[in-house]
């Protein structure tokens, strides 16, 4: 007998009782779709936390200030926990770094921002905001250049009257399509009134996915982009004087790779603090961080689901039990079947074959109800983050919804096991019983 | 003398044995059948005629005794073995018709090829055959819940037909029915006997019904008490 003439007795069986196969089933479904309602939802955060991340860039370390690992126990007592400036990283210890590994690591430094505005020659005002950046902030940013270049380091060094500025100011300010680069404009903090002139020596392309979205209908005129400006420019702009870090955001040169940017950032700051009694620079990465995070989320979505996989258990003896009645009620279609010749092995497959299939239906209402669900639920977020109070983070999240497709498969092949592991052994009993028995039940 | 299809020797059933109710049914019954024989068993209900229908079906093993299916020794066979006789050579027609529920009367005529392994098309075209035998073409996708007694009888001889077996076994074929339905269901074993030459086994409680056979065999108490040999 075979496979296919299994499956059509199989089905012919659980049609002649389908609210009795339904709620057989309803175990299972609840059992899949949970497991896969999480792992969607699992899948999802972590595609959405590697998407912001991979936004944000990779290839960037944080260097930043902590206490050294191998101080004894009389040290770490006397210890006050307290450091002064000579602790910290100082500008210079970051111009001995650049210029140890010329063209190989750019560091990102950013000030807070500043309300600007300026006028063009009709008299039109146009605002922006002010942020003092280094070299870094290009790549963090991933800002992509059209014309001329962005902020260098020497010109956060030298402090220097420099700024990028973007596409979309260019048309505000130059009606008259003149080449902006080299051309100075002069910038007027709205805070204060002070007024400055920098000159323009690049400009960028506003990308609202990365800078944040304009509300829709802003007028050309009324958009605010940001104008870059050398950090040590903005620091005597605002009268502020720190020249020393607690934390840094050091690029590498892709080229370098990550193995050796790290090998060469720890050797140069262990060789800086050798002298330093208390405290040490350690190297912060996102990979790092992403790795412990997507552990974290593996961990989570694992628990809850074996959690979830106890229903499927519980679902799985309401099949055996269920499968157990319906051999008792169909003792004698057992009996007629052996007479006619079936063996004990095809009664066996018969009724194995039958609870399979009410698992495997199961499992698969189950798999949709839970891409389903898990999906619904990663839109409703997605609608959230879309709504217009959540825009600043518009250019910093990307939401994706994907169902995980091994919890899929897993959870197919393990919803037949569970027909086969509860099914066997109440087609075992049919299979065994006595044929004389059997014909003569009633 | 034509084949002989059937010989037991001694064939003796006890059961619950070794236990304080032990039963002995069956007190060493000797019998042979040949091709192409219509004989009735005929004894009272408790005289051991069922108990003998289950060994001579293959349903169940003798005790002790030896029965011999055309050369086979079904005391030795295993359970596999059991079912592969009843689906070749045994055909089972039921009191109570036995047909299989919520499948209809072609499906339940192709059951028997099923086991054995026949494909879908061979069943369908042999079953069709079958029930226009027994002249029951046209319910071929009657459920068994919509025949009549008759009709479910007629289908379950087709289907004991099924796989051209040695033996048709039909145990009190006409006790669920009435007389006029009855003799319809006798006509056709009389009909198989005589054009398709198939041995028939009648096991049945009615002397008027086992007249109607070529050899009647009389059992009693778990012995044979009279047997009128094959008719002239």
């Amino acid at each position: 007998m075979g496979f296919l003439e299994n499956v059509r007795l199989a089905l012919t069986a659980l049609r002649a009782n389908k609210m009795r196969a339904f709620l057989t089933m309803l175990g299972i479904i609840i059992g899949i779709s949970s497991v896969i309602t999480i792992t969607t939802i699992g899948n999802s955060i972590r595609k959405t936390l590697s998407n912001t991340f991979n936004m944000f860039g990779m290839n960037s370390f944080y260097a930043y200030l902590t206490v050294k690992d191998d101080l004894t126990e009389e040290e770490y007592e006397s210890f006050d926990w307290s450091y002064t400036d000579e602790d910290l990283i100082s500008a210079d210890m970051v111009q001995e770094l650049l210029d140890t590994y010329p063209g190989q690591f750019k560091v990102s430094l950013t000030s807070t921002s500043d309300k600007v505005e300026i006028e063009n020659s009709i008299d039109q005002t146009i605002n922006g905001y002010l942020y003092g950046v280094t070299d870094g902030a290009e790549d963090e940013l991933k800002l992509d250049m059209v014309d001329g270049r962005f902020i260098n380091w020497r010109d956060h060094r030298e402090q220097k009257h420099t700024v990028v500025v973007s596409d979309i100011f260019v048309n505000q300010y130059f009606i008259n399509d003149e080449n902006p680069i080299g051309k100075t404009i002069e910038l007027s903090l709205t805070k204060n009134g002070i007024t400055q002139n920098f000159t323009i020596v690049g400009v960028y392309e506003y990308d609202e996915t990365k800078l944040g979205r304009f509300d829709p209908g802003t007028k050309e005129i009324e958009k605010e982009t940001p104008f870059f400006i050398p950090y040590g420019t903005s620091q005597k702009l605002t009268g502020q004087t720190e020249q020393s870090y607690e934390e840094l955001y050091i690029l590498w040169n892709t080229d370098m790779g990550m193995e050796s940017a790290e090998k060469n950032l720890t050797e140069f700051f262990e060789n800086q603090y050798t002298t330093n009694k208390y405290w040490q620079i350690e190297l912060g990465n996102q990979q790092e961080l992403l790795d412990i995070i997507d552990m974290v989320i593996n961990v989570v979505t694992i628990a809850i689901s074996i959690i979830a996989a106890i229903s499927l258990i519980v679902g799985g003896v309401g099949v055996m039990n269920i499968m157990l009645v319906s051999i008792v009620e169909r003792t004698k279609e057992i009996g007629i079947r052996k007479a006619l010749g079936a063996k004990n092995s095809s009664i066996r497959i018969q009724f194995v074959t039958e609870a399979i299939i009410i698992c495997l239906i199961g499992g698969i209402i189950g798999i949709l109800l839970g891409m389903g669900s898990g999906m619904l639920i990663g839109y409703i977020v997605k609608a959230i983050m879309s709504a217009p109070e959540m825009e600043e983070y518009v250019g910093i999240i990307s939401i994706s919804v994907e169902p995980s497709i091994p919890a899929i498969l897993i959870s197919i092949f393990f919803s037949m096991l569970i027909g086969v592991f509860f099914g066997y052994y109440p087609a075992n009993k049919a299979a065994k019983m006595n044929p004389i028995d059997a014909l003569r039940y009633d | 003398m034509s084949n002989t299809i059937i010989q037991m020797r001694d064939i003796i059933k006890r059961y619950y044995i070794g236990k304080p109710n032990e039963l002995q049914i069956l007190n060493g019954i000797s019998l042979d059948v040949h091709e192409g024989e219509f004989l009735s068993i005929v004894g009272a209900s408790g005289s051991g005629k069922s108990t003998l229908m289950n060994i001579i079906g293959a349903l169940d093993r003798p005790t002790l005794g030896s029965y011999s299916l055309k050369g086979r020794d079904i005391g030795k066979l295993n359970d596999t073995e059991l079912s592969n006789i009843r689906n070749a050579e045994i055909g089972f027609v039921f009191q109570t018709f036995n047909l299989v529920a919520r499948t209809n009367a072609l499906k339940n005529v192709e059951l028997p090829m099923l086991y054995a392994g026949k494909s879908r098309k061979e069943r369908t075209q042999r079953a069709k055959e079958l029930l226009k035998l027994v002249e029951m073409e046209d319910r071929a996708t009657h459920q068994p819940n919509e025949l009549s007694g008759g009709q479910k009888q007629r289908v379950a001889i087709a289907r004991a037909m099924a796989n051209n077996p040695s033996i048709i076994l039909a145990d009190e074929p006409t006790g669920a029915l009435d007389t006029k339905t009855g003799r319809m269901v006798m006509d056709i074993f009389h009909k198989l006997h005589k054009e398709e030459g198939k041995t028939i086994i009648l096991i049945t409680h009615s002397p008027e019904l086992a007249s109607e056979t070529e050899r009647i065999v009389t059992i009693s108490d778990g012995s044979i008490i009279s047997d009128t040999g094959v008719k002239a």
